[in-house]
């Protein structure tokens, strides 16, 4: 009896630790969990041999250079369909677009070779590239153009990247020359010109686009299964040079068994977190590419008050003393370090890489100046727990991060510690953050190649909305007025000079305390090249914008 | 009551009852070379050694301070050793008290959950028992309907609609564990009803509320007692899994789940210390709660409180 005893308490040791070790080792995985991936990417790898071969005949012919890559998830979420706003950040995989973002982060013809705006700013003329054809042989010209951008307009609201709200005709002026008309001058069109890629008016069908989008860019999918893997081949009709290698596998997986999965040779390029930094994995180098993507921290400008139900404002980070010092008084090379590994760089306001940026450029981990300026400001530590208090407020906040920012949020209030001011990092789903982010601190990430953030960041009638612009609720009549000018503008000149003051008055008053300019880290194989010289700064989204030059890959 | 007056007897005069079991025909281990703790001395210091370790644990994560778990950067992923005994975190806090605060936390939740859960049971048992009908029916089909659902899904549906947290988990555990014991209240007290003492009782004029109270209510309570206990490591693990799968706990309190997810992440790294040692900590309490409702069950039975 007592025997039994031992044996079954002893297998349910066994039993209870392996389940444990389960639970840690695959929970959450999805249909990739295990280190090979569910489709066994290697089958695709070894010799470039689809398994659809003879479903998809291809002109492109499978050779031997072909590649297996893990971007991340990201590029699953959502469906390829351009029409429903899929890849919507600037550079062309399946569907190519107007106009694409050059290395220099400025705009260059894609589909279009040139453009004009007219002197009131509400006729944007773009000439159409001749010649070019979609990935089905079809011939690209002036009415699919104008098939996709009206298809848009009518379903708005499947489509949240490309805003056409402000378009109030676009017709074909002979079969290479397209003309817009907006209701409103809108700067910011080209932005929009360049994210919404062209779909075929003929071929257009809203389901099979999803997984099987025809278009002009120098990619097509050869087989789409969701959550599990994406092979693409060159696009036999594209109009430029024809990419070096003919295949490439995006595969769905976590991010330990992408580690994995690499450590074990099968896979050629593998996004990874900052956590991953320091390792190694034979036969591959860490590249970290250079992105336009920060993170800042919103602090509620205004006091505490209840608006329609919802709690507004923020009795400590409403004293702009407090905003200030925390710019000029946290360590961001400490932080960067404690949360990154060392991976990124420190931001004060938008990245240089970006033409429209222009916030404030200043030294940081003035400590000493910071102290001074919160106690001028009223803020003293009297009950000698390390925090400050003013008025029997403590000098307070909580901060919420959602997903993988809850470490930078952590090592942030350590450092803020030091300036005697409480942070309280919180993580929290973007459902809670949506609740409380008017009243609260809240990690965001911002990187497009569009100024259109520097509305949503400082313009006082987004405020309190419900959406995610303006949560500070930052008042200044002179910045809405300078936000009015910019997306007016004619010139695009004219317009980021703009778009620069506006951030130039309203991070003197430290609404949002920038970070970190983040840096998108990647194993790359020994035997690929990804041609940095054409990579473009990356947007938000780490995974997916290292393909944005896949074109330009080479094998070696 | 009669059990608990037979183990005080047990305990004062082992040889006299020995004797009196033998003379009755039981089988006893009298013989030279039996261990030197008979059965029941035996089941008794396992369950206060578990006792002990529990309480322990429970009490040290209580009187945890923040600062023992606090960030320490420079002790980034410190493999185990003398600093830490479990060794640190990706952002150097000790694992050992990260474990401790966190076993300490799913204790305080299963406590609660446990009791809130059993006297759902105790008193939906011995009410559908007693009063029998449309009411017994409707309470057979809230047990039904809720052993028919997985425990986990309808722990997350309640556990999100209540806004998550301590207080979504510990609802979430306290009203999906009760039909069980439900259940096993019911049978109890279908059972004592047909007893000749309570059938006297309601003879003499007592109410069915007296009886309840005078009669059933001291015989099902060391079957209470022991649902109580058992109860405990389904609430903890549950409160773990939930917890785990970012439906519990949120991420910046110490609590076994979330240390276990962090740890996924770094399980590819070769971090295996973050993972192993919670795990074992939460192995082992599991099952020393199982050890002790396991060796209540035989002290509180009549029958196998006396072999």
């Amino acid at each position: 009896m007592k025997k039994l005893n031992w044996q079954k308490l002893i297998a349910m040791l066994l039993i209870s630790t392996f389940a444990s070790l389960c639970l840690a080792g695959c929970g959450g995985g999805g249909p990739g969990g295990g280190s090979s991936a569910g489709p066994d990417p290697s089958a695709a790898a070894g010799a470039g041999v689809a398994p659809d071969e003879s479903a998809a005949p291809d002109p492109g012919a499978a050779g031997p250079s072909s590649i297996v890559a893990y971007v991340g998830t990201t590029i699953f979420d959502s469906g390829l369909d351009p029409i429903k706003g899929a890849m919507s950040y600037g550079y062309p995989f399946t569907n190519a677009a107007l106009l694409k973002v050059a290395p220099a982060s400025t705009y260059g013809g894609d589909l279009a070779v040139a453009w004009t705006v007219s002197d009131d700013g509400l006729v944007y003329t773009f000439d159409l590239r001749e010649g070019v054809r979609f990935s089905d042989g079809s011939a690209l010209t002036a009415e699919d153009v104008v098939f996709t951008y009206e298809t848009v307009r009518e379903r708005q609201a499947e489509n949240e990247s490309a805003d056409l709200t402000r378009l109030a005709a676009v017709r074909a002026l002979g079969d290479y020359r397209v003309e817009f008309t907006l209701a409103e001058p809108f700067s910011p069109f080209l932005d929009t010109a360049a994210i919404l890629g062209i779909a075929p008016s003929d071929a257009y069908d809203s389901e099979t686009f999803d997984h099987y989008p025809i278009g002009a860019g120098p990619w097509r999918i050869l087989q789409y299964d969701a959550n599990q893997q994406i092979i693409a081949a060159a696009n036999p009709y594209y109009y430029d040079k024809a990419p070096a290698i003919d295949r490439v596998t995006l595969v769905y997986m976590d991010n330990d068994a992408a580690l994995a999965a690499a450590r074990s040779g099968q896979l050629d390029v593998v996004m990874v977190s900052p956590n991953y930094a320091t390792e190694t994995v034979s036969g591959m180098r860490l590249l970290p590419l250079e992105t336009m993507d920060v993170r800042l921290v919103s602090l509620p400008t205004q006091r505490s008050l209840e608006r329609d139900g919802q709690a507004t404002g923020n009795d400590v980070t409403a004293d702009s003393h407090v905003r200030q010092a925390l710019a000029i008084g946290i360590d961001r090379e400490t932080i960067i370090q404690n949360a990154f590994n060392g991976v990124g760089r420190p931001a004060t306001g938008f990245t240089g890489n970006l033409i429209w940026a222009g916030g404030l450029v200043y030294e940081d981990n003035r400590k000493a100046e910071a102290a001074a300026l919160l106690e001028s400001a009223g803020w003293i530590d009297e009950d000698g727990d390390g925090y400050r208090e003013k008025d029997g407020v403590a000098c307070e906040f909580d901060l919420l991060a959602a997903e993988d920012r809850y470490g930078l949020a952590a090592a942030l209030a350590e450092d803020a510690a030091a300036l005697g001011i409480k942070i309280n990092p919180q993580a929290a789903s973007w459902g809670d953050i949506a609740a409380r982010m008017n009243s609260a601190g809240v990690v965001w990430g911002w990187g497009q190649y569009s100024p259109t953030v520097v509305r949503s960041l400082f313009d006082s009638r987004g405020a309190f909305s419900g959406g995610f612009d303006n949560v500070v609720g930052y008042t200044n009549p002179r910045v809405d007025e300078l936000i009015d000018q910019a997306l007016a503008q004619v010139s695009q000149e004219a317009a980021v000079a703009a778009w620069k003051q506006a951030q130039a008055i309203a991070d003197q008053d430290y609404p949002y305390l920038y970070i970190v300019n983040i840096e998108h880290c990647y194993f790359v194989s020994d035997r690929l090249d990804i041609s940095l010289d054409t990579q473009i700064p990356h947007p938000h989204g780490h995974g997916s914008p290292i393909i944005c030059n896949m074109k330009d890959w080479t094998l070696k | 009551m009669f059990s608990r007056k037979l183990s005080q007897n047990h305990r004062q005069n082992p040889s006299r009852l020995g004797y009196s079991a033998g003379a009755a025909g039981f089988r006893r281990p009298d013989l030279p070379g039996h261990p030197l703790l008979n059965a029941r001395q035996r089941v008794v210091l396992y369950t206060a050694i578990a006792g002990v370790y529990l309480l322990g644990i429970f009490l040290w994560g209580l009187l945890l301070r923040p600062e023992a778990y606090a960030v320490h950067y420079a002790h980034k992923f410190m493999p185990p050793g003398v600093t830490h005994l479990f060794g640190a975190d990706f952002m150097g806090r000790d694992m050992l008290c990260r474990c401790v605060k966190g076993l300490a936390n799913s204790l305080v939740i299963g406590l609660t959950a446990a009791l809130i859960s059993s006297g759902i049971g105790v008193i939906l048992g011995v009410s559908a028992a007693l009063t029998g009908g449309l009411y017994d029916k409707l309470v057979l089909l809230g047990v039904d309907c809720c052993m028919g659902l997985p425990h986990l899904v309808l722990l997350i549906l309640i556990s999100f609609m209540l806004g998550r947290g301590a207080r979504g988990v510990m609802l979430g555990i306290a009203l999906t564990h009760w039909p069980e014991l439900t259940r096993l209240i019911r049978a109890e007290v279908l059972q004592l009803r047909e007893a000749l003492f309570t059938r006297a009782a309601a003879k003499m004029g007592k109410t069915g509320f007296q009886i309840a109270r005078e009669h059933i209510l001291p015989h099902i309570f060391p079957v209470y007692i022991v649902g109580l206990v058992l109860l405990f490591p389904h609430a903890i693990m549950h409160e773990a899994a939930i917890t785990f799968l970012g439906f519990g706990l949120p991420a910046e309190t110490p609590a076994i789940g979330v240390i276990l997810s962090e740890a996924m992440g770094h399980l590819a790294t070769g971090k295996w210390w973050l993972a192993l040692f919670p795990g074992l900590m939460l192995a082992a309490a599991v099952i020393l709660f199982d050890v002790i409702g396991e060796n209540l069950k035989s002290l509180l039975n009549p029958i196998s409180g006396n072999e």
